[in-house]
């Protein structure tokens, strides 16, 4: 199957992961087209979720060569398994493409024109989507069988944003979905829904934002394989008349969200009253 | 109709004087107006918004509460109303009663939730002015103070909310009195299908608006019946309120939008689209009309996702809220906050509540920190200054709304409890 990998950045940990675990599994990608990582929107976007110190943190680890000596440094630890590679780990695409033999493009929308037809030259059968632009039919229409997206949320329960959060604060199960996108938000075929079990071990939304991610990656890769052997297939959701979106969290909720995450842990602990 | 519009036209042409005329008499309010038009240019032109920006307390709601009630206070005028606005040209406007009515509820709010003696004061020295303007027949007049004695269906609606509170405050018989005088002559002067028009309306016509008047009215019912053994005599203001709201619920089209704000020579406002959503949400709270609170909803949801997607809210719409102009106006802002905290607090889905403190969190830096009275901690009418509504100018209704928004902010984060919330009845 011909996989194409798309990414917010070639500095992207989670498409870093994603791209090696496709190869792990035998589907090694054909192409990544990642966005401009000094593209000025996603820079200030990041420093508005990061701050500076964090930006400038994550910049370092990404651009100058740790020492041997020296513990790799990922903003997500728990896709150190996946990236670990000759003592250290996958810093960028690059890397992982030099190691694997992919191709590599840069963009700075990709919806526009010129990456659009980049994608057809690599005519896909699956393109996964790890992060960037939000995207439009023409560009979805481009694989054969569709984008293939890890939603940090069960559907058709929780689209959207904050997803996590939202699921801690609605009493819904924490989870991950695998669906294939469609031009709505969160709105297309289900392919796989998982629930998390691990929730109550976390320590913090960052945490379990963390170890989701990590969660996602492999039931995605889990799920490519599938789809190769024609063992899973899509199912429309229900509920598409109902607005089921959530938009990014404030952080007084996201404070009650982790709070109920802390009730959880103290709950799981046996002994403990859940005050 | 030439003439209608060659009247607006001088009107406007006579204003514009007037306000230039304002800056050549006080030649140093040359700088505080130099020095906004600056800094707001300045942030239109750097300042880039993304998903991200109002999610983060930057500035304490309360401090933003207490700096909006000075500006209020600074505002009370010698007679004891409060001036429409502080103009950048011509400095504070005379008292206006229609926004003195409907500040007393917040004066009053804000006095019990920081037990601020001052608040509760001035909105004592605010009712006894009003009461002194009721004119025999109950109504009250039109326009800013000394601006003429047509009486006003709107602002005896706005009014009649501040003259209801101070009763239930002071348990003051004139209070009472004077509101049911008021409730009466809404009541007659209504037309058969529940909407208010004519001389005693803006511009002659029927507006889906004067919901807020509704609301008014369902308020009176409430606390009049329970005043008084003699509910008959105040059986009507209820049916008169349902009245009116069941001819603006004719005017919601199913995908949000509503007809009939109906201002010849103003484009629809935010202010007004939102003044409809409160006064028929608070009237159906109080009416329990469920049919309503879900017609509200599906026009807030409209606007929540516009502003949780765009991260703005334009100042005014055309029809199905198609083509947003683009400046802000803040006060039809703060009002969103306020209908979607309601709207929260009814059906307690709480993207309602997540969308308004995100609201709140735009609007709290738009307040200036510094600056002679007057400008410091007011609401101006657009965002940027000049934009089209109520340009220049610092509003006392926008100090309303906002700090109506951040003590309904403050109720419901203090009484929030995250265990309660059930799974959420979704919007649709």
């Amino acid at each position: 199957m011909r996989i194409v990998i798309l990414s917010s950045s070639v500095y992207s940990e989670s498409a870093c992961a994603m791209a090696v675990r496709m190869a792990e599994l035998r589907h090694v990608p054909v192409g990544a087209l990642a966005l401009s990582t000094l593209d000025r929107g996603t820079l200030q976007r990041k420093l508005e979720q990061w701050g500076v110190r964090e930006v400038a943190r994550y910049a370092r680890t990404k651009l100058i060569p740790h020492r041997s000596d020296e513990k790799p440094q990922l903003r997500n630890p728990y896709l150190e398994p996946v990236l670990k590679h000759q003592g250290g780990v996958f810093r960028s695409l690059r890397e992982v493409a030099a190691v694997h033999g992919f191709a590599i493009a840069v963009c700075n929308d990709q919806n526009a024109p010129d990456s659009i037809a980049r994608l057809k030259a690599w005519s896909p059968d699956l393109v996964v989507f790890t992060g960037g632009n939000i995207l439009r039919k023409q560009l979805l229409e481009v694989p054969r069988l569709g984008v293939l997206n890890a939603h940090l949320g069960l559907l058709p329960e929780i689209r959207g944003m904050s997803s996590p959060e939202w699921s801690l604060l609605q009493h819904i199960p924490v989870g991950v979905t695998i669906h294939f996108m469609d031009t709505g938000i969160d709105t297309g075929p289900i392919l796989q829904r998982y629930e998390f079990p691990h929730a109550p071990q976390c320590e913090s939304l960052s945490d379990l934002r963390n170890r989701l991610i990590a969660f996602g990656i492999e039931k995605a890769a889990e799920v490519v394989a599938g789809l190769d052997r024609g063992t899973i297939v899509a199912t429309p959701q229900a509920d598409l008349d109902k607005d089921h979106q959530f938009f990014v969290m404030h952080d007084w909720l996201r404070a009650r969200a982790a709070e109920r995450l802390t009730q959880s842990r103290l709950a799981a602990v046996p002994g403990t009253v859940n005050g | 109709m030439n003439s209608r519009k060659d009247q607006a036209m001088t009107g406007q042409i006579a204003k514009a004087l007037t306000e230039a005329s304002g800056l050549l008499r006080r030649p140093q309010r040359m700088i505080p107006l130099i020095r906004k038009l600056v800094f707001d240019k300045a942030r239109v032109t750097f300042e880039h918004r993304h998903l991200y920006s109002y999610t983060t307390t930057k500035l304490a709601s309360g401090e933003a509460l207490t700096s909006l009630l000075h500006w209020i206070l600074d505002a009370q005028r010698p007679d004891g109303g409060i001036a429409a606005y502080y103009s950048l040209l011509t400095g504070y406007s005379e008292s206006y009663p229609e926004v003195t009515g409907y500040i007393v509820p917040t004066l009053y709010d804000f006095a019990r939730s920081s037990a601020d003696d001052r608040a509760a004061a001035s909105a004592e020295r605010a009712t006894r002015w009003l009461l002194s303007l009721q004119m025999p027949t109950g109504a009250f007049p039109a326009g800013l103070h000394g601006s003429g004695a047509q009486p006003s269906v709107f602002n005896t609606g706005q009014i009649l909310q501040g003259l209801v509170r101070a009763h239930a405050e002071t348990n003051r018989p004139e209070t009472l009195r004077a509101s049911v005088s008021a409730g009466d002559w809404l009541v007659k002067v209504q037309q058969a299908d529940g909407s208010w028009s004519g001389p005693g309306a803006y511009q002659d016509a029927a507006h889906t608006y004067y919901s807020m008047v509704a609301w008014a009215l369902a308020e009176l019912s409430e606390r009049a019946t329970c005043s008084s053994h003699e509910q008959n005599d105040y059986a009507g203001y209820g049916p008169a309120a349902e009245r009116n709201l069941d001819w603006v619920l004719s005017h919601f089209r199913p995908n949000g939008w509503i007809d009939g704000i109906n201002l010849r020579c103003h484009p629809n406002y935010l202010h007004f689209i939102a003044y409809v959503l409160q006064g028929v949400l608070e009237c159906a709270i109080l009416r329990q009309r469920s049919d309503a609170i879900e017609t509200v909803a599906k026009s807030a949801w409209v606007l929540l996702r516009k502003f949780e997607t765009n991260k703005y809210l334009p100042g005014a719409y055309e029809a199905d809220f198609k083509d947003g102009h683009r400046f802000t106006c803040l006060t039809g802002n703060a009002q969103m906050s306020c209908v979607w905290q309601r709207l929260f607090e009814v059906t307690g889905d709480l993207r309602y509540l997540n969308a308004a403190l995100k609201m709140n969190e735009m609007l709290k830096p738009l307040i200036p920190a510094s600056g002679p009275r007057g400008i410091v901690g007011g609401v101006s009418g657009s965002y940027p200054i000049w934009g089209r509504y109520q340009p220049l100018r610092y509003i006392s209704w926008g100090c309303k709304f906002f700090a109506d928004a951040l003590l309904l902010e403050q109720r419901l984060t203090r009484s929030f409890d995250a265990s309660t919330v059930e799974a959420w009845p979704c919007a649709s």
